[in-house]
């Protein structure tokens, strides 16, 4: 069953179209990868998706609701939750603060003035187990910004999962990672999704290639080509106009 | 002189929640005070209604009101837009209070404002039994505000100030949080207006404008914006200052309290309550050692 389904959208700035008319869907349970050299229009899309940017055109249908212009707590409400390329943490807050502001988020969207968030016990056993997952829980009262980057990069993913999502965004989730890091942090990813129902873009090819069951590749706002690894590893534009040719 | 601070406590805690806990830098936070502080006036002078538990909840329930039109409209925008608006709010309404001299008083100021009455048979107000009052106001305020910012309301309001595009895509109706915070924040000061209108027995049009909203916001930034007892200090600070400054040279006091401007704006990032905390937990983790 599809999750999410997308319907011609577009997203222009002024004259600028950056993405044209893009139309695919995601299956229930399955791993999509989007690609694309810089300025493909990735992070664009996302941002639509995620409803941080207005669509101009087309419509976005996820659990067959359609999403175009809901707010980005809406769409998560609805199961929708994505992460960001550039780290988008509360880094003055603790690392437990992180996680309880975004269980508190997925869990109770309601004003609660005066019950102490202290007796929200599930939401603390709820931070507690993603913290031991992420082998972070000895670090739960450091604030964010004391943490390695790659932590970091590891939180801001957690921070998506928390709202156990029907569908999960990452946006280059390995940005800027070293090889050696980007090895552990898939593993640790690959652990913490289960079988979430995942879209993800990354410049890194191991990573794509070893964590999605179809690809999509984007080109200046279109997309060109999809299907599964080995094909896009095959297809001739795809290695024309991404890979340089080489192959991967 | 100490039931003003607590007064000004009370307005400086309720500023506190919306720009040291969400992170609203707001310059019309006066409107309210002025707003409840005129309206119980006009109650008590005009209207000849005197009961405490008419005058003060209708007050800052005028105040709540304030705050629901002025917050809809300023928070369309945000950062120094935001600052903007709020600040000709403040300013608007003070120039209605000039203007409409019959009610108002004009730049006289509404005078004539007494204590409500308690509704107590054969009691009278004195200056010790209304500071009691205050204070007790105060200590009502001060709890109803630490429950809230200890909600999961209130920890979703620092969230907001930390990153808020992140608390949206985390499931939290940012703008609802922004705005339920500033008509709470309107109501607190509210309650510190109808209180002041009665201390001072007149209201003038600068309670409503900018000078009063910048002297709170000076208390926050003092005493430690995000903390609730910092700015209580904070109003401690500038309100013996302000009563010593005027005994010395009354004229010079905006000078005076616009230094202090710059000196903290410059020195003390977080305030001294940010420095307070830190020596409590130094002592507490010695208690525990």
């Amino acid at each position: 069953m599809a999750i999410m389904t997308l319907e011609g959208v577009s997203k222009s700035f002024g004259g600028l179209q950056v993405l044209a008319g893009i139309s695919f869907s995601i299956e229930s349970g399955r791993k999509l990868a989007i690609i694309g050299p810089n300025g493909a229009g990735k992070t664009t899309l996302f941002n639509v998706l995620g409803g941080q940017l207005p669509a101009s055109g087309g419509r976005i249908r996820f659990m067959d609701q359609d999403i175009t212009h809901l707010s980005p707590s809406r769409r998560l409400h609805l199961g929708l939750a994505r992460s960001f390329q550039i780290n988008s943490l509360f880094p003055g807050l603790t690392l437990l603060d992180n996680m309880l502001l975004a269980l508190h988020g997925a869990r109770y969207p309601h004003f609660r003035f005066f019950r102490s968030m202290k007796s929200r016990g599930d939401l603390y056993s709820g931070a507690e187990q993603i913290m031991r997952s992420l082998a972070l829980l000895e670090m739960s009262d450091s604030p964010v910004s004391s943490l390695s980057y790659g932590d970091q990069r590891l939180l801001e993913v957690a921070l998506g999962l928390a709202s156990e999502p029907r569908l999960l965004i990452l946006d280059e989730p390995t940005a800027g990672l070293s090889t050696a890091e980007a090895v552990n942090f898939e593993k640790t990813i690959r652990q913490l999704l289960g079988d979430a129902t995942l879209l993800f873009c990354a410049h890194d090819m191991d990573l794509v290639f070893n964590l999605a069951e179809r690809i999509l590749v984007l080109y200046y706002g279109k997309l060109i080509a999809e299907g599964r690894p080995e094909e896009i590893r095959a297809n001739s534009r795809v290695k024309e106009i991404y890979l340089g040719g080489r192959g991967v | 002189m100490l039931t003003k601070v607590v007064i000004f406590a009370i307005f400086a805690i309720s500023l506190d929640l919306i720009l040291g806990y969400t992170g609203l830098l707001s310059l019309g936070h006066a409107a309210f005070f002025g707003v409840a502080g005129y309206v119980s006036g006009i109650f008590m002078v005009h209207l000849n209604v005197k009961s405490v538990w008419l005058v003060v909840p209708l007050s800052v329930l005028a105040a709540g009101i304030a705050a629901v039109v002025i917050g809809y409209l300023a928070l369309r925008v945000s950062g120094v837009y935001f600052l903007l608006i709020t600040l000709a709010f403040g300013q608007m309404l003070s120039i209605i209070a000039i203007r409409w001299r019959k009610i108002t008083g004009g730049t006289n100021g509404l005078i004539d404002i007494s204590c409500p009455d308690l509704g107590l048979p054969g009691f009278t107000w004195t200056s010790l039994s209304f500071y009691y009052f205050v204070f007790l106001c105060f200590v009502i305020c001060f709890f109803l505000l630490y429950r809230i910012v200890n909600s999961p309301f209130g920890r979703a309001l620092v969230g907001i100030r930390e990153n808020e595009p992140r608390m949206q895509s985390l499931g939290i109706d940012t703008w609802a949080h922004k705005y339920v915070a500033f008509i709470i924040a309107g109501l607190f000061a509210g309650v510190s207006g109808a209180l002041f209108a009665s201390f001072y027995g007149i209201m003038v049009p600068e309670h409503l404008g900018i000078m009063t909203s910048a002297t709170a916001m000076l208390m926050v930034v003092i005493g430690g914006p995000g903390t609730l007892f910092g700015p209580v200090i904070g109003s401690l600070i500038i309100i013996m200052l302000e009563h010593y400054a005027g005994i010395y040279d009354p004229k010079r006091w905006p000078l005076f309290l616009g230094c202090m401007f710059v000196i903290c704006a410059i020195f003390l990032h977080g305030g001294l309550g940010m420095y307070l905390t830190k020596l409590w937990r130094k002592r507490r983790s010695c208690i525990w050692l």
